[in-house]
């Protein structure tokens, strides 16, 4: 397209949306809200987008130093030991909550004397506070008084106390996690399982197919769009763990999370380098949240 | 707000008052207590000084802090003083009083504040140089450790208001039945003497201790160090790190080997206070380690009577000797405070430490004065036999690294020494990774 063919486009685009008095004053109306919006969201992350490039401390603003912070970030063993926990909490626990999520939708999806009340109370582990349930759960794995430190010892399968081994840490988060937000998952799950009409599978069934092929051809493609929110929203909140770990690990294990916490607000030598993980983050969950619509195909409305 | 009820008098600032007089009319101010008690709100900030100051400080479940602060308030027409509760995790309270520092906040006029905090507000101007108030020759009555913790550079932050010395406790009658006419010397002894008593009488854990990743596992790690002669900084020249020693590495080893030796449970690792507390006044532990607060525990709730317990210095390493890494708590007054307000806050001060005051908080709370010469006092000694030990720990005190940069150093020392202790590391690498990190930290030390 030749320069002059753009200019006049563009200026057809600015005529034919600003040309008009009405379409005018409907952008007047929305000028606020959009202000408000680079203010509030724009701004904080573009501040800390530049201080992540200089050598800033808490107190004051330094030079441009480039993507220094975050090459020392990636040199920094304990970033790395906090983005490979999230990594690995956030693929277990995801892909766990989702395959008992369904089966628990599956479950209570079908008719049964007092459906309404186990729906209500598989949601009794969501609706504690994070932080409470992440000190209960310590508790419970404490050497001294927890019940599950005791049983794990007596059967034998553990021989160490849980709370002093990392790995052992990261699979206990990863079963509270797993314990909390699986009715979530469920629920969610469940939304989508009631919106496909009954119609289809009686259908099915009179045309002969199992309860495989209609578990696999109808159920799960009719309930893709569901999945990836339900997935999607997971994904990015265990991504972004902080409460579960801080709390029931008494802070000895990491996470990206943490990792910010700590540089920014405990040390004061690694405010950059928080900056930056921060940063590393916000853009990491983007991507993420890029590959589900794009990649995967998710309907992000419901006007197509 | 009942605040004009009483109201400000009107009398002259500079108002001298006698220090006795406030004993003899301490009754009086008690029975004001409460009352007065709910007299404090706001104060402080912005405007020209009314004669009204602020002290920040934690926790003090005792209650004698806020009846000191009321008897003052009663001797005092001139200067009110009024206590803001502050976070009693020391972590979170740095941070808190960094962010109000940041913005140069001057609401907290006084603050009671962490033996290992000067340095660092101090190198950021953040509190003001005491050395003209607080005198050598008012210095010299002070223990040492305690007034060495807060001189940063040539100038002296902070005054010592009460102190803290890691102890060991143990079971007298334990001990006792086995045969072993006092507590152990050394670490190895200790060893020795908790695998014995395990053994014949069956106690579940010989020795507990701190070894969490927090600040607390990072006193009892250099405890263990400096007990074997290392050292964390250069006693000449605190830019330079010394951790990479065999001493250091020696302390390490000896903190792993109660685990691995089967004295201490190999969850020790995750023990902070709590924990130590729980085992050992339970009846479970043979030793404990930990502050002089657990002595005033013992006897409350299912805890086994004082009578059975018995205190006595650290034990020392190989070549070593009983060392103790001092906690406590001093006095440090707000840059940022007008001319006016920072006078107030110094009589204040002046007030909180002097012999009387300090003993009345002894008594009450079961805190450790940092006069020197209240470790003489009978009725002290009587009340808490903890001060008799307490004070020839203190004698053998080596503080924290004092630098401008503390918490960061803290922080890695921590995460190491939880490591080295939870088996993860051996402590040989875990010394030479803290060499080369705390040097990198040292080095970024605003100069």
């Amino acid at each position: 397209m030749s320069v002059a063919a753009e200019k006049k486009r563009r200026g057809g685009f600015f005529k034919r949306e600003f040309g008009d008095p009405e379409r005018r004053t409907a952008y007047y109306m929305v000028l606020p809200a959009l202000l408000i919006i680079m203010i509030v969201a724009f701004f904080p992350i573009m501040y800390a987008v530049v201080l992540s490039l200089t050598d800033s401390t808490v107190v004051q603003t330094g030079p441009f130093v480039g993507v220094q912070n975050y090459v020392e970030m990636f040199q920094n063993p304990d970033f790395l030991e906090g983005l490979s926990n999230t990594v690995v909490f956030t693929v277990v626990s995801v892909a766990l909550e989702f395959l008992i999520g369904l089966a628990i939708a599956l479950a209570i999806n079908q008719a049964f004397k007092g459906r309404g009340l186990v729906r209500a109370a598989i949601l009794v582990p969501w609706a504690f506070p994070t932080v409470i349930s992440a000190v209960m759960w310590r508790l419970m794995f404490q050497d001294q008084v927890g019940v599950i430190n005791y049983v794990v010892n007596t059967l034998g399968i553990i021989s160490q106390p849980i709370l002093s081994d990392r790995t052992l840490l990261l699979i206990a988060a990863i079963g509270v996690d797993v314990w909390k937000t699986t009715p979530f998952m469920a629920l969610l799950l469940l939304a989508g399982l009631q919106t496909i009409s009954s119609d289809v599978y009686e259908a099915a069934r009179v045309d002969g197919a199992n309860i495989m092929q209609r578990f696999f051809r109808i159920t799960l493609p009719l309930l893709k769009g569901t999945i990836l929110v339900a997935v999607l929203f997971r994904t990015l909140d265990s991504y972004r763990i902080f409460d579960l770990f801080w709390a029931m690990s008494n802070r000895e294990l990491e996470s990206l999370s943490t990792f910010v916490y700590k540089s920014v607000r405990v040390s004061q030598l690694l405010f950059a380098q928080g900056n930056a993980a921060s940063v590393f983050i916000f853009v990491t969950s983007f991507l993420l949240a890029l590959f589900f619509i794009y990649g995967l195909g998710m309907q992000t409305s419901t006007e197509d | 707000m009942t605040q004009s009820f009483y109201g400000r008098t009107g009398t002259p600032r500079g108002r001298s008052f006698n220090r006795r007089d406030f004993l003899k009319m301490g009754g009086a101010g008690l029975a004001g207590a409460a009352l007065l008690g709910t007299a404090g709100c706001g104060g402080g900030g912005g405007g020209s000084f009314n004669g009204e100051i602020t002290l920040g400080f934690g926790r003090e479940p005792s209650g004698t802090l806020q009846k000191l602060i009321d008897q003052f308030n009663k001797q005092s027409n001139d200067i009110k003083v009024t206590w803001r509760p502050m976070p009693s995790d020391t972590g979170q309270y740095f941070d808190q009083l960094r962010t109000q520092f940041q913005a140069q906040d001057a609401s907290l006029t006084l603050i009671g504040g962490d033996v290992i905090w000067p340095a660092q507000f101090a190198a950021n101007s953040y509190i003001i140089d005491l050395s003209d108030r607080f005198t050598e020759s008012m210095r010299s009555k002070f223990l040492q450790g305690p007034v060495e913790s807060n001189s940063y550079e040539d100038g002296i932050f902070g005054v010592p208001w009460y102190t803290d010395a890691g102890l060991l406790y143990y079971r007298k009658d334990l001990l006792e039945k086995a045969g072993f006419s006092g507590p152990p010397a050394t670490w190895d002894e200790l060893k020795e003497q908790a695998q014995k008593v395990m053994q014949d009488e069956g106690t579940k854990f010989g020795f507990v201790f701190q070894g969490a990743e927090y600040e607390g596992g990072t006193v009892n790690g250099l405890e263990y160090i400096n007990s074997h002669g290392g050292q964390v900084l250069d006693p000449n020249d605190a830019s330079k790190v010394t951790i990479d020693s065999p001493e250091s590495v020696a302390g390490l080893e000896t903190e792993y080997s109660m685990v691995a030796d089967g004295v201490s449970p190999q969850a020790v690792s995750t023990y902070a206070e709590p924990e130590t507390e729980a085992p050992f006044l339970g009846g479970d532990a043979v030793f404990a380690r930990n502050w002089p607060y657990m002595y005033s525990l013992a006897g409350t709730e299912n805890f086994i009577e004082t009578d059975l317990i018995d205190i006595a210095p650290l034990p020392a390493g190989e070549g070593g000797e009983s060392v103790s890494v001092p906690g406590g708590w001093n006095f440090f007054i707000n840059a940022f405070a007008e001319q006016e307000a920072q006078d107030a806050a110094w009589e204040f001060v002046q007030y909180m430490t002097a012999p009387e005051q300090q003993k009345a908080y002894a008594l009450g709370g079961s805190y450790l004065p940092t006069l020197t010469a209240l470790y003489e006092d009978p009725e002290i000694k009587e009340a808490l036999p903890v001060v008799g030990v307490a004070g020839e720990a203190l004698k053998n005190a080596i503080p924290r690294p004092v630098s401008p940069v503390y918490s960061d150093m803290s922080l890695k020392m921590a995460e190491e020494f939880n490591a080295s202790l939870g088996g993860d590391t051996p402590p040989q690498q875990a010394i030479s990774t803290l060499q080369s990190e705390l040097q990198k930290i040292a080095d970024q030390a605003p100069s």
